[in-house]
């Protein structure tokens, strides 16, 4: 790794006021896993000057029901959401998620928040030492348009020109289906409206803005969640394709539900086709299919990722069939 | 001049935090006036990028730069060469240590910010007497051996929090482990009989 200068904030207000300070040349590190990573392959076209790490503040790592809706705190760790009886029972689908997020030990470093600001995954703009001075990075193009793509955007691309590549949250789909809400420092914002198409950034925050904290509303009475992934090993793997859904039945027909997939496009893909096919039906294995069939219907795979559009439908698919028991 | 800035707004960075106490004061002039009224009494401030870490219960003090990871500290400034590096990536397990009760890989941990972490590597685990040093010879779960000591540290911790895991748990908590020459198989087993061990020994 190159140099760069560590603060170490003891408050919020501290950490603001150093990404102040520092513009955009500071980034913040709270788990690491997914920044260290990117220093040490020398991807960022600027390297960070500083880095603020949020991990000493006090108050930003709990887990608690309040008022029918679940609180996360930003530095509560992926390992422990997994493993917490209660949420593993009542918001199954964001269990699941976090614990099949890469492995155990990156579980037990990673945060929630910062798997929901992780950057995004593509093997041009992750490739070592800038080789590839992607549309992101400033350059002129998107290699994946004529390059390899299976790992691809298969819902076109993010701006004009390109850039399909993916978001690799577990999470993030997760906490979209359970109809999560994000706090930041500045605003409160569904966790759905938490992803930017913007070509230079990921999220919509400000780069002096910094997530507390994440509340996930209590599900209905009779709705379930689920949450699938599809990846090539079951362990420190990011997602081919996942998908998180939340089904709330009334007299055995679909009152609501929420679907998300993700690692499909630049941000978690919200599959409303799917949802529509399902409403006010009962659920069963062709209406499923039919669901998942719907979710994909405005797919645009590229050379080599069409593979993708059929595991999306099956996702949808199991999904579906897995909130309804 | 420092001394005509206006009071800076609440929360604010400024430059002049004071070296023992960490308040942040507009200047140089009235950092050091306070420095004389409330720390003169009080031994030097330690230099920016100290940390107290113990290590297999041993504490140190040391100096580190930002740039370096909890493995280099580790590995290469204490010297306790167990510790492996393989993948640099946090992709592959090797370089586990286990912080504060957590097994974490110690190759995507700054060292700067483990200042007061208790941390054990596998170096304390054979130090002492732990039954899984023992087990994982008499299984013969290494070929190259390379990974064995990030294996025996997930293991360990895995042993803390779950005395009598099932061997699903197992393969779960060794999720984050690779190796190149397979010997999968052979750890479960192992591990299962040093849980066994220590389920006596009580």
């Amino acid at each position: 790794m190159k140099k760069f200068t560590h603060i170490s904030a003891r408050s919020i207000d501290e950490a603001v006021a150093a990404l102040r300070q520092y513009g955009d040349r500071a980034c913040l590190i709270a788990g690491g896993t997914d920044i260290l990573g990117k220093m040490k392959d020398d991807i960022l076209p600027r390297y960070p000057e500083a880095l603020v790490d949020i991990k000493g503040i006090a108050g930003l790592e709990f887990l608690r029901e309040e008022k029918g809706s679940l609180r996360i705190g930003a530095l509560t760790r992926l390992e422990d959401i997994a493993r917490e009886p209660r949420i593993r029972e009542k918001y199954s689908a964001l269990a699941q998620a976090a614990g099949r997020t890469a492995s155990p030990h990156l579980r037990e470093m990673g945060t929630l928040a910062g798997n929901l600001c992780q950057d995004i995954r593509c093997w041009y703009y992750r490739n070592p030492n800038n080789r590839f001075p992607c549309l992101r990075k400033g350059g002129g193009r998107c290699y994946a348009i004529e390059g390899d793509n299976r790992y691809h955007s298969i819902l076109g691309g993010s701006v004009e020109g390109g850039c399909y590549a993916v978001h690799p949250s577990d999470t993030a789909p997760a906490l979209v289906a359970l109809n999560a809400e994000v706090r930041t420092t500045k605003r409160t914002l569904p966790v759905e409206d938490l992803f930017g198409v913007d070509v230079a950034r990921t999220t919509v925050l400000d780069s002096d803005e910094i997530v507390t904290e994440i509340r996930v509303p209590a599900p209905k009475a009779g709705s379930r969640s689920a949450f699938l992934k599809f990846a090539i090993r079951k362990s420190i793997d990011f997602p081919i394709v996942n998908c998180a859904a939340m089904i709330a039945c009334r007299n055995g027909a679909v009152a609501s539900s929420r679907i998300c997939l993700n690692a499909v496009a630049v941000r978690p893909y919200r599959a409303a086709g799917a949802e529509k096919t399902i409403l006010k039906k009962r659920i069963d294995e062709p209406l499923a299919e039919a669901a998942g069939i719907a979710a994909l219907s405005g797919a645009k795979p590229m050379g080599h990722n069409g593979y993708m559009v059929q595991v999306a439908r099956v996702l949808v698919k199991r999904a579906i069939l897995a909130c309804a028991g | 001049m420092a001394s005509k800035k206006a009071a800076a707004p609440p929360g604010a960075w400024t430059r002049y935090p004071c070296p023992y106490c960490r308040e942040t004061l507009d200047s140089v002039e009235a950092v050091k006036s306070h420095v004389l009224e409330r720390h003169a009494a009080e031994s030097l401030p330690e230099p920016e990028g100290t940390v107290h870490i113990t290590v297999n219960g041993q504490a140190h003090t040391l100096r580190v730069e930002p740039d370096w990871t909890l493995y280099y500290l580790i590995h290469d400034v204490l010297g306790l060469t167990g510790t492996k590096l393989m993948c640099d990536r946090g992709a592959c397990g090797s370089c586990t240590v286990i912080v504060n009760g957590r097994p974490v890989l110690s190759c995507m941990t700054l060292a700067v910010e483990c200042d007061g972490k208790q941390v054990e590597t596998v170096e304390g685990i054979a130090a002492a007497g732990h039954p899984l040093i023992e087990e994982y010879v008499k299984h013969h779960c290494m070929q190259c051996g390379f990974c064995t000591p990030g294996f025996v540290v997930t293991a360990k911790a895995l042993l803390d929090r779950n005395g009598s895991p099932t061997e699903r748990e197992i393969r779960e908590a060794l999720g984050g482990n690779l190796c190149r020459c397979g010997t999968y198989p052979q750890h479960p087993k192992a591990i299962l009989q040093a849980a066994r061990i220590l389920r006596e020994a009580k």
